[in-house]
């Protein structure tokens, strides 16, 4: 498959901290690829380099070949990039349904708002058609009208997902999108993705929930002090020493590799 | 009496495009402009100076609107490389420098003295219809300014521009451009700003630097806070309730039988007292900004 979003020998430190020293991973369409590591390992900072909220130090970062590691956030997002946040904060004079429709950007200029000529009244209405169907869809009907702010973290992340979702994009990434959210909503999240991925979508989850990872990953990269540890199917994680070593620590790792 | 109301309803209408102004950047952006006076002056000299050469009103005001255009898309340009906070005082030292330009480039501006009179836009109608026609005029601009700036704040730029306020790196992330959402609010909110300014020039028939000095700028904050910091209509009974008070000092002091020279400390103290009792009791304003509207 066609490869969508390739990064080569990434590096970033800040301060003293060497978060990334070297990262060589690619996405290809049609992929869900998990992002695995233990905390400070980079994961995080890994999506911000992506998608300009950070600058890299050395290296490239290409999406359909061309280098996006320059651009300012706004013109990745164009691309068909999108992201959500590890811990996403909401605005708190504004409704969820609104959140979600400024997910759509169309005619929204000084003279569009103002004089709203008939194609910028069907995209507001499309906005809100499909803002409503995203909220059905990731159970926050029943709060579309509470201000944003007023969301638990759970809901909080499937919000931003579906802002995620309004933009369309050809690539998703989801940071930690499980964490705090209620067990029985894992598997709604786990079915969507696989759903998204059907529909042509490909996908890039940062996940701490090896079942989920199992569950929903084609494919896992597992990043360790700044580096690549492993770059392999999801069933093949539990037996990998290097992985164990990443978790557990070099120690750990001998006598849990042979109860493997 | 009536006069009296005419004088006091016009100024107060004058007064309320320009706290539109700021609520379109302030209020609805979250742009903390700190030099917002400088729109009104560029506004009032550029009215002073059209007149001076002879151009009508409307010449006037749109020129005005156009200069400090100019001047909003330079503080939203100076928006690229400062964070937040840099910025508002970025923009403090910029109405600085064109309040100092007002009074050293006497060729253009009369200096220190300022330009007097300006032509009256309505000079020629008689007697009463002059203020009349001034209050006619003013009410007109607040009408179109709200209107205006609620049919924004209602609409998809508006909804980006309050995203952008609460939530830049959301915004960001779902592909807004935060720097040209800025240049449309800094704009907008300059031109609403500057028609108020050039009215204030051809209603008072003077200009001159004192105009444009910060504590101006911090009237025109204290109107939109006292409103409803992101209300349109909070800004208006901002301006109103100001003016008001303004208009009330030379009774009190009457009453108080104190000298003239207490008036001004009298206007300030209540001023800030009206402020501090707004900000320990009601936080959000008078009209708050209400939330989570579709249309």
């Amino acid at each position: 498959m066609k490869i969508l979003l390739s990064m080569e020998g990434v590096a970033k430190s800040f301060g003293g901290n060497h978060v990334l020293q070297g990262v060589d991973a690619a996405v290809r369409e049609g992929e869900i690829v998990g992002l695995l590591g233990p905390n400070g390992s980079g994961k995080s900072t890994l999506l911000n380099l992506a998608t300009g909220f950070a600058r890299l130090d050395r290296g490239a970062i290409r999406m359909d070949g061309a280098r996006i590691d320059a651009l300012p956030t706004h013109r990745i997002i164009e691309r068909g990039i999108a992201r959500t946040f590890q811990l996403p904060s909401m605005p708190t004079r504004m409704s969820v349904l609104e959140v979600a429709m400024s997910a759509s950007l169309s005619h929204h200029g000084f003279w569009a708002t103002l004089l709203r000529p008939p194609a910028a009244r069907a995209a507001e209405a499309d906005a809100r058609r499909r803002a409503g169907a995203l909220l059905d869809e990731l159970l926050l009907a029943r709060v579309r009208d509470l201000p944003a702010s007023a969301l638990s973290g759970g809901q909080k992340k499937l919000l931003g997902i579906a802002c995620a979702l309004m933009r369309r994009p050809r690539l998703l990434m989801l940071d930690e999108p499980t964490a705090g959210v209620h067990p029985g909503l894992r598997g709604e999240i786990a079915a969507v993705l696989r759903r998204l991925r059907d529909e042509g979508m490909t996908l890039v989850v940062v996940e701490h929930d090896m079942a989920f990872v199992r569950e929903v990953c084609t494919r896992c990269v597992v990043l360790d002090r700044g580096r690549v540890a492993a770059d392999c199917r999801p069933d093949e994680l539990a037996g990998h020493p290097r992985v164990l070593e990443a978790y557990l620590g070099q120690s750990a790792a001998a006598p849990h590799r042979e109860a493997a | 009496m009536s006069e009296f109301l005419i004088h006091l309803a016009t100024l107060a209408g004058i007064y309320a495009l320009m706290s539109l102004g700021l609520s379109v950047q302030a209020g609805m952006s979250g742009l903390l402009n700190f030099g917002h006076i400088a729109f009104a002056g560029i506004g009032a000299y550029a009215a002073a100076i059209a007149a001076q050469a002879g151009w009508p009103a409307a010449a006037g005001i749109a020129a005005g609107m156009a200069g400090a255009a100019l001047l909003g898309l330079a503080m939203a340009r100076l928006g690229r490389q400062l964070g937040a906070d840099y910025w508002g005082i970025a923009t403090l030292a910029l109405a600085e420098i064109v309040r100092l330009a007002a009074t050293n480039e006497g060729w253009l501006t009369g200096g220190a003295q300022g330009i007097s009179p300006v032509d009256s836009a309505l000079a020629g109608l008689p007697g009463v219809w002059d203020s009349a026609g001034f209050l006619l005029c003013s009410a007109a601009g607040v009408a179109a300014g709200l209107c205006l700036a609620r049919r924004i704040g209602g609409g998809r730029l508006g909804r980006a521009l309050r995203l952008m306020r609460e939530e830049p790196q959301l915004a960001a992330c779902l592909g807004y451009d935060l720097t040209a959402l800025k240049t449309r609010a800094m704009v907008l909110g300059a031109c609403m700003t500057a028609c108020g300014g050039a009215l204030l020039a051809y209603y008072t028939r003077f200009v001159g630097p004192d105009y444009l000095t910060a504590a101006e700028t911090f009237l025109i904050w204290t109107m939109v806070v006292l409103g409803g910091l992101g209300s349109h209509a909070g800004a208006v009974l901002g301006a109103l309730l100001v003016q008001a008070i303004h208009a009330a000092v030379p009774f009190l002091r009457d009453a108080l039988g104190a000298g003239s020279d207490v008036a001004g400390a009298l206007r300030l103290g209540l001023v800030g007292l009206l402020l501090l009792a707004c900000l320990l009791w009601r936080p959000q304003g008078l009209l708050p900004e209400k939330p989570g509207r579709v249309r």
